[in-house]
């Protein structure tokens, strides 16, 4: 890719003297950098499996092995919901695999146990980190960093969209080619979008899922000038009256008894949602739920709400691909994902799968519904990732607790935010 | 010749020293194996379970002794308390029903006849369903647009969001569990019940006592080390259910699915705090082993004969 | 009165059946829109099982399915049969021990013994191996509590005359217990059959290699993040559960028949 200067050749070499001596001393599994930099060995990859990543995928496997024959590369696709278990049992056990795609927001928590290996510059054509990082946007790449270093590359990065179904608006009297702007405005609507019964609503959050959840508590708490966590996350501050807000107006919006097997996605893919909140991804996925729906004629996007007196705020997330520390293999684990970031790649992502890479200057990748990249690329300053604190976990089913309590009224929302600044105030 | 000196050492061994020597040889050769195996792969776990439970061990590193920690922390969170309430009505809820069912059931099923026996055999398919079937076929069933919704519909009741309202997901979760265990108690408590000895009902019969009484005077009583052992079974198995959740609901709406194995399972592996896991896991193994005595004791089909 | 107890039995049966004909029908639907009726469209039953023997890797989930269940089953009997037996009928120092560890690890949860135990498996160097799926399930508290209630009504007076007649213990136990028991072993075959066909953790979490990966596994695969074709998931859902009913049925008439125990008392 870049070009090396001698300075960045020498600095490798030492480095790869080094920690070729570290090697020798056999402590642990030292991040050797080839000195003919070619990568070799079998990596193994774990990485959950949607149709349209696998489309993208697979192809760039067999190139790649194609490309540098000395490499052999196994995926191995896991369930998501078990991916977690399966990936701890590993890291307990030493036996991690090579590099695997993880939730972004869970990297800083592994990189704090010492489970992932920092970024080798010279795998992925850099000199040094910092290269790498110019070569991406920065909100997303600065989210998967821990004390000052950087261990993981972003991909599938989005930010939330307000979905809406143009059939129901129109139905309702509603102007499709206007949606709301401002969550006062979400909320007036969903009022006409209502049906007596409650079957069918305006928006409808997606429940019980902790990352959902954040995501659209984010947008409301940090919208109202709150926080969900204090700066320095070292203490909840859900009871205050942005959070406490935030969570009743949460609880008045949507039917939590509406049920679908793919939860909002799915009530909307039906219509007994008019509106969602959700990620870039949903732009195919709702097309393959329900083929009557096309993205401009049955259900369009719109930037995230504020509110009417409020901060603009674009809830966002990333996954993003590490390496283990225990691999043996980081320099061409680390050289094999470089190899999954080119532009080219990105490019082709973003226009099968709808995956966006966010390398510097995504928002002129060509192949993407133009207005999907324009809300992100006009959002993008807002960009908020949420939280950033190494029990992410246990703050989201928190949040997720909180959230759905309010919404299913068990309890109120002084109650939930209370409680869940006691729960933090135990987890933290 | 032979038979003489061959013979006597052995009629010597129908009782006394020899015999209990041959048994406990040939006891202690055939349990062996299990012996190994449960010391190896439930025994050693154990006490590494019960070690971790008094330490802070987040699956990185090594374990940090913590003391009574984790316990105290049991005391004062609330998702271990809303857990522990969920796991006693889900399991008060479910073993109840699915053993007087299956006894319901079993008592006339257990009648000889071709008809009974092919019965029997169907009752058994909702047992052998893999539960990950079992789990999806559920989730249509209690869809808005359901079988569950259509049969109730037929008697004139509204449909209900059953995995969707916190009132009904955990009846709905019970429902689906005793569906599949109730073929597996009916065939079980059959066993126990053909094998009872027809003598004694022919007798009560002669002395003229109903249906009803010789049920409750006789067939339970006599049903006892078997009833014992559903009764366990059907407990222990209620108490430690965590894929039925898992994938029906995932803790369901607010958590009103959430039984302790889901709780320990999101807290060791999702939150990774697997000491603390470990601490609950021991609440809970408390918990089943104190019930398990008192089945023992109240029940007694342990020894006598 | 038997016509009306034989009508009520057949009604309960056939309530119970009606979720299995309801997997049928869901999967024989195409999209999720048709997901309430109870139609069915066999051409379409059909072409989801075409395309989940073609391009889905059943056939190797299946393959492993088998030798798992099937290897776990034959182990748990051959073993649980022989404690069960000892535990039962022969005094032996610390049975009594024995019986109780074992009952108490029924009361013990496998997700906290999850992570030990993975540790011992990868001790022993077994991790993505068959056998390191295989031995630590080999064996099960329920397995040796059955065959011990059971071997418990064994007739006394079968095992006293054999003693008399100068068998050995174990010739006791192969030639007298075995055969006596065997309606209860059968049974228990098939349990441990269908509850190992059902094991999705641990075979997830010790192999790496898809390549050993049993059915469980392999369906929650198909159930990808958001999308998923609920007629194919079913249809592969109906699949996993045709070899355990095949068993059930062709073990049918040992539990069926009763696991009645000789016919001493009778």
């Amino acid at each position: 890719m870049t070009r090396l200067t001698r300075r960045a050749l020498l600095r490798t070499a030492t480095l790869a003297t080094a920690s070729g001596l570290l090697a020798a001393c056999g402590s642990e599994p030292a991040a050797t950098v080839p000195a003919d930099g070619v990568p070799r060995g079998k990596l193994s990859v774990w990485l959950h499996q949607t149709k349209a990543y696998d489309k993208v995928f697979n192809p760039l496997l067999r190139s790649y092995m194609q490309e540098f024959g000395g490499v052999d590369i196994t995926p191995l696709y896991v369930p998501v919901d078990k991916l977690d278990a399966k990936l701890l049992t590993a890291f307990a056990g030493d036996v991690p695999p090579d590099l695997v795609k993880i939730g972004g927001w869970t990297i800083p928590g592994h990189a704090r146990k010492g489970r992932l290996a920092p970024i080798i510059p010279k795998a992925m054509g850099v000199a040094d980190e910092k290269a790498l990082v110019q070569a991406y946007d920065e909100h997303a790449i600065g989210s998967l960093s821990y004390e000052g270093k950087l261990y993981g590359v972003p991909i599938d990065y989005t930010i939330c969209y307000l979905y809406y179904r143009k059939d129901r608006f129109a139905e309702a009297g509603l102007d499709p080619d206007k949606p709301p702007t401002t969550w006062e405005e979400v909320a007036e609507y969903s009022k006409r979008l209502t049906s007596a019964d409650g079957k069918k609503v305006g928006l409808q959050w997606i429940l019980g899922s902790p990352q959902w959840t954040l995501m659209q508590l984010l947008a409301l708490v940090k919208g109202k000038g709150g926080t969900i966590l204090s700066p320095d996350a070292t203490k909840a501050t859900l009871a205050s009256d942005p959070g406490v807000e935030a969570l009743r107006y949460y609880g008045s919006l949507g039917n939590p008894k509406l049920s679908n097997p793919l939860s909002g996605f799915g009530l909307f893919a039906t219509g007994e949602a008019a509106m969602l909140v959700s990620g870039l991804f949903a732009m195919d996925l709702f097309p393959t739920l329900n083929p009557k729906l096309t993205f401009g004629k049955g259900f369009d996007i719109a930037p995230m709400p504020r509110w009417e007196s409020g901060q603009p705020v674009a809830p966002a997330y990333t996954w993003g691909w590490a390496v283990a520390q225990k691999s043996k293999l980081q320099y061409t684990a680390w050289h094999f994902i470089d190899y999954l970031q080119r532009e080219d790649v990105a490019a082709k992502q973003l226009k099968d799968a709808s995956l966006l890479t966010p390398v510097k200057g995504w928002e002129k990748l060509p192949g993407a519904d133009q207005k999907a990249i324009d809300i992100m690329a006009a959002s993008a300053p807002h960009a908020d990732f949420g939280p950033q604190t190494p029990v992410w976990n246990e703050m989201a089913k928190a949040l997720t607790d909180a959230g759905d309590a309010v919404a299913f009224g068990k309890k109120t929302p002084e109650q939930a935010a209370a409680d869940f600044d006691q729960a933090m105030r135990i987890a933290l | 010749m032979t038979l003489s000196l061959g013979l006597a050492p052995r009629v010597a061994r129908v009782s006394g020293q020899g015999q209990r020597w041959a048994e406990a040889r040939t006891g202690a050769l055939l349990s062996l194996p299990a012996a190994l195996y449960f010391l190896v792969f439930w025994v050693v776990p154990f006490v590494s379970a019960v070690y971790l439970s008094f330490t802070s061990y987040d699956l990185a590193g090594a374990p940090e002794w913590t003391g009574l920690d984790n316990y105290r922390r049991m005391l004062e969170d609330p998702g271990f308390w809303n857990s522990a309430r969920v796991t006693a009505v889900y399991t008060a809820g479910s073993v109840v029903p699915s053993i007087v069912l299956a006894l319901a059931i079993a008592v006339p099923l257990s009648k000889p006849g071709r008809y009974n026996a092919f019965l029997r055999g169907l009752i058994m398919i909702p047992a052998a369903m893999p539960l990950v079937a079992t789990s999806l076929t559920w989730s249509v069933i209690f869809a808005e647009d359901g079988l569950a919704n259509a049969l109730i519909g037929l008697a004139g009741a509204e449909p209900k969001p059953w995995l969707t309202d916190e009132g009904l997901a955990l009846w709905a979760l019970v429902i689906m569990t005793t569906w599949k265990h109730l073929g597996l108690f009916v065939i079980i408590l059959t066993a126990g019940l053909q094998g009872l000895p027809l003598s004694v009902f022919e007798a009560a019969g002669l002395d003229g006592a109903g249906p009803v009484r010789i049920f409750f005077r006789i067939t339970l009583p006599l049903l006892r080390r078997t009833l014992l052992f559903v009764l366990v079974i059907a407990v222990v198995g209620a108490m430690q259910s965590f894929v039925p959740a898992f994938l029906l609901t995932k803790g369901g709406p607010a958590g009103a699915t959430e039984v302790l194995p889901l709780y320990m399972w999101a807290t060791g592996f999702t939150f990774e705090r697997m000491g603390y896991a470990s601490a609950i896991a021991m609440v809970l193994l408390a918990a089943m082993l104190a019930l398990s005595v008192a089945q023992f004791r109240v029940l007694r089909g342990g020894d006598d004969g | 009165m038997k016509v009306l107890r034989g009508t009520v039995l057949t009604l309960v049966v056939a309530v119970m059946l009606l979720p299995v004909y309801a997997m049928i029908a869901v999967s024989s639907a195409s999209d999720a829109s048709d997901l309430g009726g109870l139609s069915f469209d066999v051409s379409q039953l059909g072409a989801h099982v075409a395309q989940l023997f073609g391009q889905g890797g059943f056939p190797l989930y299946l393959r492993n399915s088998l030798i798992l269940s099937l290897g776990i089953a034959v182990l748990e009997v051959i073993l649980s049969a022989a404690a069960g037996y000892a535990l039962a009928q022969l005094r032996f120092p610390g049975s009594r021990a024995l019986f109780a560890v074992i009952v108490g690890t029924l009361s013990l949860s496998p997700i906290v013994v999850l992570v030990p135990m993975y540790l011992i498996v990868k001790a022993l160097g077994w991790i993505d191996t068959f056998q390191g799926m295989i031995v630590p399930f080999m064996m099960s508290a329920f397995g040796v509590f059955l065959v011990r209630q059971f071997a418990l009504a064994l007739p006394r007076e079968l095992l006293l005359s054999a003693r008399v007649d100068g068998a050995s213990e174990l010739r006791i136990f192969a030639r007298i217990g075995v055969p006596l028991l065997r309606p209860a072993l059968l049974t228990l075959f098939l349990l441990q059959f269908l509850a190992q066909w059902d094991n999705l953790l641990w075979p997830l979490i010790v192999a790496n290699n898809p390549g050993l990966w049993p059915l469980p596994v392999g369906l929650s695969q198909l159930q990808t993040e958001y999308d998923f074709s609920i007629g194919l998931v079913s249809t592969a859902a109906l699949i996993t559960a045709v070899p355990p009913l095949a068993l059930m049925f062709l073990l049918q008439r040992y539990y069926v028949a009763g696991l009645t125990l000789g016919g001493v008392r009778k």
